[in-house]
């Protein structure tokens, strides 16, 4: 877990270590493995029936594991779900809820049988999820959003280090999906893991610090959010007046191997080397051609899972092991 | 230590519904109204002349056994006939009113809303697991840092705690009730029963309501727990409370028709109701005793428990 000297010391909160579950001879989750760091906001993407909500399952003991582990603060599941489970905060596809009792009575119900857990605690997550005013009215005439918020306080009282969120923004409105969002960053500031799932890919890219994309329950690859810029997928789109393929030929001169493709009064270049991109326009004007215009496009989150999802049998060729 | 609040939980989200306190409600409701029916339509006159009532008795009865006897009718029946004759005969000589009513005597006539309250508890126990399953409930309570045996152990031990306290305020109330309507006195009271061997013997009513509260103990804790299996078996609550139904009534119909073969005693249904036995032995099956009975009941349990955390400890919950 510690790392060797001269590696970044990193503290992970939730690993999981080839993650296998079968079902009646089908493979629902395939060999898994990624670490979730301390304080970061960590996605699992995939599309409906990737595997994404039988992952959660597994770490949070809902299911059996096939094969692999999971530790959560050092503490496997397997083995010590005990103590493992101890600082874990969860919500596992929708929050569900005693209907016959009062939204209070439902949070006493898990401040009870959770450690530390005082009064002032549990006001301060009703008024965190702002349901102070229905908070004692019976859970069966709350909204579904309502509901989600209820469940998001349970999911907190005990101020969990490991945060589970399967589908958190379902049943939202947009003012309640900008406010989780926020909450989340500041509990991850504090040192909170987030994991979250979602099918939803604009969502994901905006709350999140890393993305894992899952598909067929294989981990397709890892993307840190924040960083994209730094990789390979960044074109730079060329806006030429006049004759665009003279302008091809112009940048194929300077190097025949350059990934160059026309697109209308476009060309469009696979580079993120700045003084490279600098370089082409210069011999661009220099060989006459009119460039209207230099713009850095990087890929999508959305792009590329696309992309990615499309075919199963690409898979292998992107496939990401697994770093740290 | 925090195994204490996990029954907590349970016990309030018992008494958090409704129906629990209308299933309270109910057979308190029902001694009530027996009670009062019972003292305004009494006919004090036909009480004080019990003697000339009871020799009718006895004479339609002797009437009535030597017709069933002539037409070789049901052996139990004619049995019955005997033994009633046999009774009455000895109230008379002996001077036991069978009309008189005490405190006592209520409990006694009472004893069947037993059964009542069987039904409700297999309600309770049926849904305390299932419901959790049909609401998706139980994942926000498998999440938490508690081995699974020790979340269902909570749940069992509530169930039967319910059905406990149910059961002691259903004598307490038909104690007060009894008392109120017909005096609290009545310890010395006696009835009488048919011996094994055809004697006509007296017993105190005080014993036989003591037997009948410490054997319903028993039958409950039987009976929880097969409910409770079912309800662990079926992750829907509605299919559960009927299963734990119909393997109730359809039981005895089941006992009825093989109470001929040998093995009758073995089965769980032959020894679900113990009350018949505390004053010898079972009409249906011959061979039942209560120590006998009981054992098969422990037996039973056990094996429906061990079946019931197994299977609930292995489960992938999908809910």
């Amino acid at each position: 877990m510690i790392g060797g000297i001269g590696e970044r010391m990193t503290t992970h909160t939730l690993e999981l270590k080839n993650l296998t579950k079968k079902i009646k001879g089908k493979t629902i989750v395939d060999d898994l493995s990624f670490s979730v760091r301390e304080g970061e906001i960590f996605g699992l993407l995939g599309p409906n029936g990737a595997g994404k909500t039988t992952t959660i399952r597994m770490i949070v003991g809902l299911i059996s594991i096939t094969d692999g582990d999971v530790l959560i603060n050092g503490d496997n599941v397997r083995g010590n779900f005990e103590k493992a489970m101890e600082r874990v905060g969860a919500i596992v596809e929708n929050p569900q809820l005693y209907d016959y009792m009062t939204g209070y009575k439902n949070l006493m119900q898990y401040a009870r049988i959770m450690p530390d857990v005082t009064k002032e605690r549990i006001d301060e997550v009703i008024e965190l999820v702002d349901l102070k005013y229905a908070i004692h009215d019976k859970v069966k005439t709350y909204s579904l959003g309502m509901r989600q918020r209820l469940g998001v306080a349970q999911a907190l009282l005990h101020k969990p280090n490991v945060l589970i969120l399967d589908e958190p923004t379902n049943g939202l409105d947009p003012q309640g999906i900008y406010d989780l969002r926020n909450y989340l960053r500041l509990l991850a500031n504090n040192g909170t893991s987030v994991v979250v799932s979602s099918h939803m890919l604009a969502e994901m890219q905006m709350m999140c610090d890393r993305v894992a994309i899952i598909q067929n329950g294989k981990l397709v690859r890892i993307d840190e959010i924040l960083n994209q810029d730094d990789e390979a997928d960044v074109k730079v789109h060329f806006q030429i007046e006049g004759d665009v393929s003279q302008a091809k030929q112009v940048l194929l001169n300077l190097n025949e191997e350059l990934d160059v493709t026309e697109a209308g009064q476009e060309l469009i270049v696979q580079t993120a080397d700045v003084r490279f991109i600098a370089e082409m326009n210069k011999q661009l004007v220099l060989a006459g051609v009119l460039v209207v215009g230099i713009q850095r496009k990087t890929k999508t989150l959305e792009e590329r899972f696309l992309e990615m999802t499309k075919k199963g049998g690409d898979l292998n060729e992107v496939a990401v092991p697994v770093n740290e | 230590m925090k195994w204490l609040s996990l029954l907590t939980n349970e016990w309030i989200k018992i008494f958090s519904r409704t129906r629990t306190w209308i299933f309270l409600a109910i057979p308190i409701v029902i001694i009530i109204g027996i009670a009062v029916y019972d003292k305004v339509t009494t006919d004090v006159e036909v009480n004080e002349n019990w003697k000339q009532e009871l020799t009718q008795t006895v004479k339609d009865d002797q009437k009535a056994l030597d017709e069933a006897k002539k037409n070789d009718d049901n052996a139990i029946y004619i049995d019955s006939l005997e033994s009633a004759i046999k009774q009455n005969e000895y109230a008379i000589a002996n001077d036991i009113s069978p009309y008189e009513t005490t405190a006592w005597q209520f409990m006694k006539d009472m004893a069947f809303i037993s059964s009542l309250i069987g039904l409700f508890v297999i309600v309770v126990a049926s849904d305390i697991v299932s419901n959790e399953f049909a609401k998706g409930t139980i994942k926000m309570l498998l999440i938490r840092p508690y081995s699974r045996w020790k979340i269902l152990l909570s749940k069992f031990v509530a169930t039967l705690a319910f059905a406990f306290v149910m059961w002691l305020v259903v004598i307490v109330a038909t104690w007060l009730v009894g008392g109120l309507a017909y005096g609290f006195g009545g310890m010395d009271q006696s009835y009488l029963i048919t011996a094994d061997d055809g004697q006509v013997k007296e017993r105190l009513i005080v014993e036989y309501v003591f037997a009948n509260i410490g054997v319903e103990f028993i039958e409950l804790t039987a009976l929880v727990a097969m409910s409770f299996m079912i309800s662990t078996l079926f992750m829907s609550n509605s299919v559960a409370i009927g299963v734990a139904m119909f393997t109730l009534f359809a039981g005895n119909t089941i006992v009825m028709l093989l109470a001929t073969k040998d093995w009758v005693i073995y089965t769980l249904f032959a020894n679900m109701d113990l009350s018949v036995l505390i004053d010898g032995q079972n009409q249906l099956v011959k061979d039942l005793t209560l120590p006998f009975s009981i054992s098969v009941l422990a037996v039973y349990t056990v094996i429906m428990l061990a079946i019931t955390f197994t299977v609930f400890q292995k489960r992938d919950v999908k809910a």
